[in-house]
């Protein structure tokens, strides 16, 4: 997918338009995107003519104001052009209850949402679109809206929607307070939702369908239904808009929220326009969902070749390698990035996860250090730092400065869950479950916080709550090993070993998945939690009497040791079972402890797994076997005095067996 | 910037780190561990061997360990290094030791480990023994937990947890900027050292971030990898507390001011402390205060209490009256000085501030004596009780709460009263040796000086000369660097005037010279030096006869006598201009002066001495007019309270009186035997215009005698002989002062003997050396 030069244009002209759309209308953080996308694009090698030229053609054209193509609505603009400018201004002072009343003074807002009110059918509000369908035909006894353009519509009614959130934000009191119980309310969201229902209703043709408008109010509407939690007409109206206007990023970020699976996205993506912006919503919608495969890093590598500096497309490509575990390219990915924009703090929260996980404390540091002399009041900075305080174990600290990430802003998810996780390690349950919750609720694609959730349930010993978060969070993670030793671990101690089992399978079928599709060092890591895992399952066998599956899954684990080399983990079964001795005999000789690159030599699960093997050994009087097992046990200095015993017993029953063998 | 650590205590918490490895050589032990010391104990300033110049350098060395890591360096490096590469100095071992800290992380590895310097507690001891982990070897360096270092490292640990990251991010900048200055040495030394050596997180991402790494460099470490000029300096608040603490204790202590320099860095860490304590605007008070900048120390000194009162609410406010009362008095708003005294000792009663109250009943005392013409009404109005009955109520107390100073204070007060009221000298000595004896048993040095000054004044007062000059010289030589500036300052006024009485005015002046050019910044000692140093000047003025010149200095000495606050200078000047219009031969303008004097005086009841010198003026005046025999009554009055006060260097020139009363009267036989008596005594006081009247009166007496003897009889030549030589003594005495007006007299007088005892030859002799005279009276006036 590459593009010609005339496409390029095209597509530089079509983001300009973008950027002074979205802020002649205010929504600063979809044209800072848009902005920078445009920067993105690497200038071709023009010539000087041509620049002069097409200068020439478009003239001067307004950094501030776009022209609007529809003529109704481009009288209407020029019309109330100082009432524009006056309500602008009053917008980027924040005062947002002022700029809304500039177009929509109070009296006009309560005259169109009162007398709806007192007749309207007693349906409970949220179902905009019904009710509007059912009053339809009704003549209105309301106010009708004013004539003003669309622009200046969805100003007020943005502003009026802000304003809402702002005392919203103001309301709810300090973070995890006794009275923060995230239950605040946007008051300003049923005004806003009915206005825009009656302004669409208006804007009705004969045959029911809606005329078109500019995308823009249809954004709003949609994201005001999605704050209502009425998610299916807030991504109709969302749909709609992106139809209408697909260069408004938040639109796409608006839906992006409302899609929790995959199913969802492909359902979703045969409505929407085939265009780059969609292209790319599709990308960071699966990396959202945690995607990650071959597909997505090849449209991801297209999208690059167009805006190869774009920063916003690198963090995707980062986020990529993170989510397929590759924490040195997704390292790189981050550090490269911030080479080009130093000053750039957006999704710098991820790239301290990464350095978390990878322990890399001097360059955290570092990080930390930048994010916060850039700006120590920014919510990414202080995750930042409450990830370095985590690393250096200063729970408390941490915890303030996730606090104070959230006091910045209260959606900002990784925050909460980073928080969970700090409660959890200062043994706070109920704080840690509270801010877990929390992230869900933000988010509800956050696996961490459902796993933490589940952890923190299992730490309380309620069981069955922990195997609920714990399939949710597989069920967002489905290949995820982790997840699936939890759940399987948790189904354990609830005593349905037979699920139990097959969870645990699940697992080790999805590090195997990994190891076939990703890096050598991720693979490392993941096998790395096998012994642990098979010794589970063979506990679990055991329990459940299936003795022949129990010692098969304790030879496994003990063969991990050595390592199969690279092979298939169904492949490593089968070959366990024909030659059970070969592999524990060269961990016997020590040959695990250094020489095999990937076995993970004599850990806690494998000698465990030798001991079960030898009393087993011994059950079925196979005391060579026994007398070998205790023997390698000694040598590996793990639970030696158990083994001494054993060999003790070996001995005697050989020599009483036997009657004295040479 | 943070409360307590800055770069300069990352030093020292390296260093101890050196020592506890024994990277130290037991040779620089000494010298290492006395650095770091000095450095974290506040050390008494006033241990013996510091001189009054340096005085200030305490607060130098902290500044200066604040600005720069040099301080360090000229301490380690003379000593060679007990491990490691051999040849390589102790300062090398110092800065590799700062560079290995080579990132942020790296940083809050440093404070972490600083706990492994501690010795453990006995439950880590417990928890160490139940892990397994062998207890320390005996051998190693261990810091207990309470010793100075150890709470030290504590202290710097407990600190640095308490940052918030921000903070730790600019002591970590200011960090890499205070030991940037090392990198030149240490790359010489270190082969891998880079340009971005200073953060390692840089130097490793070099490779990965190719030329962007300057950009992520300026972003992170912004303005400190340039040359900035406006650079902030990395100091700590406690930093500021310590300087500002011990400038307050130096300019209380001494009274003096802070020297420029200090000031100028002061100002500057200041400038770059994240938070001021109030204490500064206290210190800027004591600042303008001394500077005699009334207005600006008014409104420090408000600040400041509003300042505190916030955390110290009202408990306080008798001292913010008391300091305001003292700053009145102290320019000379004695009314309101005394009102807001009055309401400290209210408030303090109120409060029961026990200490509060007696210093101002102390001060209120002092202060109704110094200035009687404000006190009457106050000692009318309040219950305070006049001053003899104040004072026994304020000794009771001071032996009842154990106010040391108070009690000694006292005691000398009344000492005091006893000497000017011309009461019995034994009873005011008993009163100074109790007064001894508390200084001596308390140890209390401050106040040795107002007792040696007493001390110098009694001597004085008996005329035992040579006792008074050793005492000024012991105060100087031993106690004058624990006393505050005024107290040196006075007594080497005394020197001064007591050589200028010899005729030493060069080495008078040069005494009053030799004073330190800083604590004279004060604006107060600066007054006074001043007016000594006139006082010194007119002296000599008028015994040159340079009567314009005495004049000039006179107009301006007299102008601003009105605010002149010491009672003994106005005095002085007084009876210099006095004086002067003798010189001028205004006899009339002289008397009336005197007899105003007189009669302030005795309104007054101030002190005998002044009154006896009076008298003795007045007496002068009439002898001078012709009429010696008007003044008898008025010198035998004198020498009756001269006598009876044992004020030992009046009575003599009172006695000289009634010798030339005697010898007017024709009865020089009496008047002899008189001068014979008195003169070897007053030898004793070595004062030269003194003791040369008294010989000038012997000659009179002599040539008196002489001329009841017959005519060239034996006899008469022997008198006129004797008279000759006693005049020549006053020669003698009257040319060490430079006296010209009497030199030439008593030339005169010489020249008329020897011309009446016929000796023609030396007549026109002395009567040539009387011209001489006069020819250099003439060259000294221009």
């Amino acid at each position: 997918m590459s593009l010609n030069e005339r496409d390029k244009s095209q597509l530089r002209s079509a983001l300009q338009e973008a950027v002074i759309k979205c802020s002649e209308r205010c929504l600063y953080q979809s044209s800072k995107w848009a902005a920078e996308l445009l920067n993105a694009i690497p200038e071709a090698e023009v010539s000087l003519d041509d620049s002069r030229l097409s200068d020439a053609s478009s003239g001067y054209a307004s950094t501030v104001i776009a022209p609007n193509t529809d003529p109704a609505e481009a009288v209407l603009e020029a019309n109330e052009m100082s009432n524009y400018l006056l309500a602008k201004s009053l917008f980027d002072c924040r005062e947002y209850d002022r700029c809304a009343a500039v177009f929509l003074p109070e009296t006009t807002l309560t005259g169109i949402v009162s007398p709806k009110e007192a007749n309207a059918t007693p349906k409970g509000k949220g179902k905009g679109k019904s009710k509007a369908t059912a009053s339809n035909s009704r003549p209105r006894n309301g106010q009708a809206i004013p004539k003003i353009s669309q622009r200046s519509l969805f100003l007020s009614l943005y502003a009026k929607f802000l304003s809402g959130e702002k005392r919203k934000d103001e309301d709810a009191e300090m973070v995890m307070g006794p009275q923060d119980l995230g239950t605040c309310k946007n008051k300003q969201l049923i005004t806003v939702s009915r206005v825009l229902d009656t302004w669409f209703e208006s804007r009705r043709t004969e045959e029911g369908e809606y005329m078109d408008g500019q995308g823009w109010l249809e954004y709003l509407y949609g994201m005001v239904l999605a704050k209502e939690k009425n998610e299916e007409s807030a991504l109709f109206w969302l749909v709609r808009s992106v139809h209408m206007f697909p260069m408004n990023w938040g639109c796409w970020l608006e839906m992006t929220s409302l899609i929790t699976r995959v199913d969802d996205l492909n359902r979703v993506m045969s409505r929407l326009p085939q265009n780059i912006v969609s292209f790319m919503f599709h990308i960071h919608t699966s990396l959202e969902l945690y995607q990650h495969d071959a597909n997505l890093a090849h449209s991801l590598d297209q999208l690059l070749n167009i805006f190869p500096s774009s920063s916003f497309l690198m963090t995707c490509n980062a986020l990529l390698s993170y989510h397929a575990k590759d924490l040195v390219a997704a390292e790189q990915n981050f550090s490269h990035l911030l080479s080009l924009h130093p000053y750039r703090l957006d999704s710098l929260d991820h790239y301290s996860n990464i350095l978390y996980v990878m322990n890399a404390r001097p360059k955290l540091a570092f990080l930390a250090h930048l994010c916060s002399n850039v700006d120590k009041f920014r919510p990414e900075s202080c995750v930042v730092i409450g990830n370095y305080y985590s690393l250096l174990s200063l729970h408390e600290k941490a915890v303030q400065y996730f606090r104070r990430a959230l006091t910045l802003d209260r959606a900002c998810l990784s925050a909460w869950t980073l928080m969970g996780h700090e409660y959890v390690e200062l043994k706070n349950t109920h704080a840690a479950i509270e801010s877990y919750r929390r992230a869900v609720d933000v988010n509800r694609r956050d696996y961490r916080a459902w796993y933490g959730l589940g952890q923190t349930y299992e730490v309380l010993e309620m069981h069955a709550y922990a195997l609920w978060y714990y399939k949710k969070a597989a069920g967002l993670r489905p290949w995820d090993g982790k997840m699936w030793l939890a759940v399987g671990s948790c189904l354990q101690r609830m005593g349905r070993n037979q699920d139990g089992i097959k969870a645990l399978k699940r697992a080790l079928l999805a590090d195997s998945y990994y190891e076939a599709g990703s890096s050598f060092e991720s693979a490392a890591d993941s096998m790395r939690g096998d012994p642990e895992i098979l010794l589970q399952i063979a506990g679990m066998y055991d329990t459940l009497g299936e003795v022949e599956d129990a010692k098969a899954y304790m030879e496994m684990c003990v063969a991990q040791e050595v390592g199969p080399a690279g092979e298939s983990q169904g492949e490593t079964i089968a070959i366990h079972r024909d030659s059970p001795g070969g592999g524990s005999d060269d961990a016997g000789e020590g040959g695990g402890r250094g020489t095999g690159t990937e076995g993970t030599g004599v850990t806690a699960a494998t000698s465990k797994a030798r001991m079960w093997l030898a009393r087993f050994a011994m059950r079925t009087e196979d005391y060579a076997t026994a007398g070998r097992l205790a023997n390698e046990l000694c040598q590996d200095g793990v639970e030696v005095e158990e083994a001494k015993a054993l060999i003790r017993e070996v001995r005697s029953r050989t020599e009483s067996a036997g009657g004295g063998p040479p | 910037m943070s409360r307590f650590l800055n770069p300069a205590k990352i030093g020292l918490l390296a260093l101890i780190e050196l020592y506890t490895d024994k990277t130290v050589p037991t040779s620089a032990i000494v010298d290492v561990l006395s650095f770091v010391t000095s450095h974290l104990i506040d050390n008494d300033i006033s241990s013996p061997a510091l001189s009054s110049s340096d005085q200030w350098q305490q607060a130098e060395s902290i500044v200066n360990l604040v600005i720069s890591i040099s301080d360090f360096e000229k301490v380690l490096t003379p000593h060679t290094a007990a491990s490691g590469i051999p040849g390589r100095n102790l300062w090398y071992v110092f800065v590799d030791k700062l560079w290995k800290i080579d990132s942020l992380d790296a940083l809050h590895q440093f404070f972490d480990s600083c706990s492994a310097l501690l010795a453990k507690t006995k439950e880590e001891l417990r928890h160490d023994v139940e892990m397994g982990i062998p207890p320390p070897a005996p051998e190693v360096i261990q810091l207990s937990r309470n010793s100075p270092f150890g709470a030290f490292v504590r202290r710097s640990q407990l600190e640095f947890t308490r940052l918030r990251f921000h903070d730790a991010i600019e002591l970590w900048k200011d960090f890499v900027k205070y030991r940037g200055t090392t990198a030149a040495y240490y790359s010489k030394k270190a082969s891998a050292f880079q340009q971005l050596s200073f953060d390692n997180v840089l130097l490793a991402g070099k490779n990965e971030w190719g030329q962007s790494v300057e950009a992520i460099a300026s972003v992170a470490y912004d303005d400190i990898l340039r040359e900035n000029p406006n650079a902030t300096l990395p100091v700590s608040t406690d930093d500021i507390e310590k300087l500002l603490e011990f400038q307050v204790d130096q300019m209380q202590k001494f009274g003096n001011r802070v020297p420029l320099n200090i000031r100028h860095q002061f100002h500057n860490l200041v400038r770059d402390s994240y938070m001021v304590p109030s204490l500064s605007h206290y210190l800027s008070y004591l600042e303008a205060w001394r500077a005699g900048d009334y207005a600006t120390s008014f409104d420090y000194l408000h600040r400041y209490f509003d300042y505190t009162m916030q955390n110290r609410d009202r408990s306080f406010y008798q001292y913010a009256l008391m300091n305001l009362a003292v700053l009145q008095a102290d320019f000379g708003c004695h009314k309101e000085a005394i009102a807001a005294m009055l309401e400290t000792v209210s408030t303090a009663r109120e409060n029961r501030d026990m200490t509060c109250l007696n210093f101002a009943l102390n001060w209120l005392f002092h202060f109704g004596r110094a200035h009687p013409e404000v006190t009457p009404e106050l000692e009318s109005k309040s219950q305070l009780g006049t001053g003899k009955e104040s004072l026994t109520f304020l000794r009771s107390r001071a032996k009842e709460t154990g106010a040391w100073s108070l009690w000694s204070s006292v005691l000398m007060s009344e000492a005091k009263m006893c000497l000017s009221h011309g009461e019995s000298v034994a009873t005011a000595l008993e009163h100074l040796v109790r007064s001894s004896q508390i200084l001596v048993e308390r140890n209390m040095q401050n106040m040795i000086g107002s007792q040696l000054s007493l001390n110098i004044a009694l001597w004085d007062r008996l005329g035992i000369t040579y006792l008074s000059t050793t005492t000024c010289e012991v105060f100087l030589q031993c106690h004058a660097r624990y006393a505050i500036f005024d107290e040196e300052l006075k007594v080497k006024s005394r020197q001064a005037s007591m050589l200028a009485l010899k005729g030493k005015y060069d080495e008078a002046l040069g005494r009053l010279g030799s004073l330190d050019a800083d604590s004279l910044r004060s604006w107060k000692p600066s007054q006074y030096w001043h007016k000594f140093r006139g006082i010194i000047e007119l002296r000599r003025d008028l015994h040159h006869n340079n009567l314009d010149g005495a004049e000039l200095l006179l107009s301006q000495l007299l102008q601003s006598k009105s605010e002149d606050l010491e009672p003994d200078i106005a005095f002085s000047i007084d009876t210099l201009h006095i004086e002067c219009l003798v010189r001028r031969g205004n006899l009339e303008d002289a008397f009336t002066k005197v007899e105003k004097m007189i009669a302030e005086l005795q309104e007054e009841n101030k002190d005998i001495a002044l009154r006896v010198r009076l008298l003795l003026l007045k007496a002068e005046l009439l002898d001078k007019c012709g009429r010696p025999q008007k003044a008898f009554t008025i010198v035998v009055r004198a020498t009756n309270i001269a006598w009876r006060a044992r004020l030992i260097p009046y009575l003599w020139p009172a006695i000289g009186a009634i010798a030339n009363i005697l010898c007017s009267l024709g009865e020089f036989e009496p008047a002899m035997q008189l001068l014979y008596a008195v003169l070897p005594r007053s030898l004793e006081c070595e004062n030269s215009i003194m003791t040369a009247k008294l010989y000038s009166h012997l000659g009179d007496a002599n040539v008196g005698m002489a001329g009841k003897m017959p005519p060239k009889s034996n006899k008469r030549k022997e008198y006129l002989m004797k008279g000759v030589e006693a005049i020549e003594k006053a020669f003698n005495y009257y040319s060490s002062v430079e006296d010209i007006n009497k030199q030439c007299e008593m030339m005169a007088k010489k020249a008329t003997i020897m011309k009446v005892a016929g000796d023609y030859v030396l007549a026109n002799d002395y009567a040539a050396s009387y011209l001489a005279l006069r020819r250099d009276t003439a060259h000294l006036k221009i």
